[in-house]
């Protein structure tokens, strides 16, 4: 499935290029931001330049990982109103697998490893110790985990609605809100972001454990978070496949 | 003569509502962009005596919201539709017709701007409200001129650099929307101040930038209403965008003919 994918973007090169570009340039714009910020400012809600840009890295990698993986989850619409989806849940696959995750996207990929080489590098400059390592890879997975259970909830309310386009832009945009540290956001905004929508679950705890920020309560607290967030999303999903009435048959 | 584009501006206003929670989506979008600029600015000024880069909490956190309506009134276009209209073969069914494309759709664009405008205002009322930032009034009449020209000037000189990169369809049917990806999504957003203020930059990086038409989209506009570029200084950025206006009004003109020349209307 992720070859049929790469493939079909491959068709069209020029404008994979281009669209390359343009979000390898959204990136250096926004590293360029916190740079010159930093360097006027000298700190941002308590942290220096290399912790905040490594909160925006980090960030970089779940929403990139996500984005990779989950693309099907953009063309799902179409196959629902079309009736297409008949189709995906008479195959001998997953339909929820094939609807998250049939359509890897290769420009995501190109710019995952420089970004994990960056996301390392700086993070050793922090000086963690193992065990802050340790935490800071457990809840990635655990961001990774909710941002799973968050495309899931979406696909089931794509087939009970029909409406995803906007559900998935408006997750964008609530998961752009950690592009910095959810410090920054005042009270009561920031409990909702922390754990309500959990933005800060997902983008700023993981770096807040590399840098011996969190304590053990929290870290555990977030990783029943994540788990319990993906159980009710694949019941969310098993409950929306029974409202499902296909439009073709 | 006026009537017709009158007609047209109503159709185009009743359009944008038709796909009502479309546009209620995309207001939304916008307020929470607003949320994280404003928080971050917040943040670093929360010592409210602080200066930074120039600015004090007051005219940052009204930069800010500056932003908001800005965007209303420049960024906010239909012409983002001209590519696909040329893509699909579309663009037949307008050169049959007597009116003129480029007024066709500079009108739809004021319609869309006249509606974003006015949600953007009601908008920036309840963030206030919930917000409560310490905004700062302009009460200098040459400051306010200035503004006003500067920012009539961003209006056509958006129509423009986005009308053009729309006629890449023309050459590239499959690709145009890379192009407004990279220029609108990415170059105007950035470099037009409207996700940070450009006076952030090393001077250098500013000065190179001043000579490029973005700047004087949103983040010229806003300089001269917080008074922070005044006299010649104004003068000189008001010319520089006139400038811009001129050379894609002709570099417009150019593209056009030549694209005429080799469409195909592809699909009719």
């Amino acid at each position: 499935m992720s070859k049929n994918a790469f493939l079909s973007m491959l068709m069209n090169r020029l404008g994979a290029l281009v669209f390359l570009f343009g979000k390898i340039l959204r990136f250096g714009f926004f590293i360029a931001f916190i740079v010159f910020l930093l360097k006027g400012t000298n700190t941002l809600a308590g942290y220096n330049l290399n912790q905040t840009l490594f909160f925006f890295l980090t960030f970089n990698l779940v929403d990139i990982v996500t984005q990779f993986l989950y693309r099907e989850v953009y063309r799902f619409r179409p196959l629902v109103v079309s009736g297409g989806f008949d189709l995906v849940l008479t195959k001998p696959i997953n339909a929820l697998f094939r609807s998250l995750m049939g359509g890897a996207d290769i420009l995501d990929l190109i710019t995952i490893p420089p970004l994990i080489v960056a996301v390392y590098f700086l993070g050793m400059s922090l000086n963690p110790t193992l065990v802050q390592i340790f935490l800071y890879l457990l809840l990635l997975i655990n961001g990774l985990l909710i941002a799973t259970a968050f495309h899931i909830a979406i696909l089931s309310l794509g087939i009970i609605t029909l409406e995803i386009d906007h559900t998935i832009m408006i997750y964008r945009d609530l998961t752009n809100l950690g592009r910095f540290p959810v410090d920054i956001y005042k009270q009561p905004l920031r409990g909702i972001l922390t754990y309500l929508i959990p933005v800060g679950l997902m983008v700023t705890f993981p770096a807040k454990a590399l840098m011996g920020l969190l304590n053990p309560r929290v870290t555990l607290l977030s990783l029943a978070f994540g788990t319990i967030c993906l159980f009710v999303s694949l019941k969310f999903w098993n409950y929306a496949l029974t409202k499902y009435s296909s439009a073709s048959s | 003569m006026l009537e017709k584009y009158l007609q047209i501006f109503k159709i185009s206003l009743v359009q944008e509502f038709a796909y009502r929670l479309n546009f209620i989506m995309w207001r939304v979008r916008n307020v929470m962009q607003i949320f994280l600029v404003f928080f971050l600015w917040n943040s670093v000024f929360s010592d409210p005596t602080r200066m930074v880069f120039g600015y004090d909490r007051g005219k940052i956190l009204t930069y800010v919201f500056g932003i908001l309506i800005l965007k209303a009134i420049v960024l906010s276009a239909r012409a983002v539709d001209v590519a696909g209209e040329i893509s699909r073969g579309d663009l037949s069914n307008f050169l049959l017709k007597p009116i003129n494309y480029f007024k066709f759709w500079f009108t739809r664009d004021i319609s869309s701007k006249a509606l974003n405008l006015g949600f953007a205002i009601v908008e920036v009322l309840i963030l206030f409200i919930l917000l409560k930032p310490p905004l700062f009034i302009q009460t200098e009449i040459i400051s306010l001129f200035g503004f006003l020209v500067s920012l009539v000037l961003a209006v056509f000189l958006f129509f423009l650099l986005l009308f053009l990169i729309n006629l890449v369809a023309f050459w590239m049917p499959e690709n145009s929307w890379a192009a407004q990806f990279l220029f609108i999504a990415i170059l105007t957003e950035f470099l037009s101040g409207g996700v940070f203020p450009l006076d952030i930059l090393p001077i250098t990086v500013q000065r190179f930038l001043y000579l490029l038409p973005f700047p004087y989209l949103m983040f010229f506009p806003l300089q001269v209403y917080l008074g922070k570029i005044v006299g010649s200084q104004m003068f000189g950025g008001i010319l520089i965008s006139l400038f811009w206006v001129l050379v894609l009004a002709i570099g417009l003109n150019i593209v056009w003919n030549k694209g005429i020349k080799r469409f195909e209307a592809v699909g009719r």
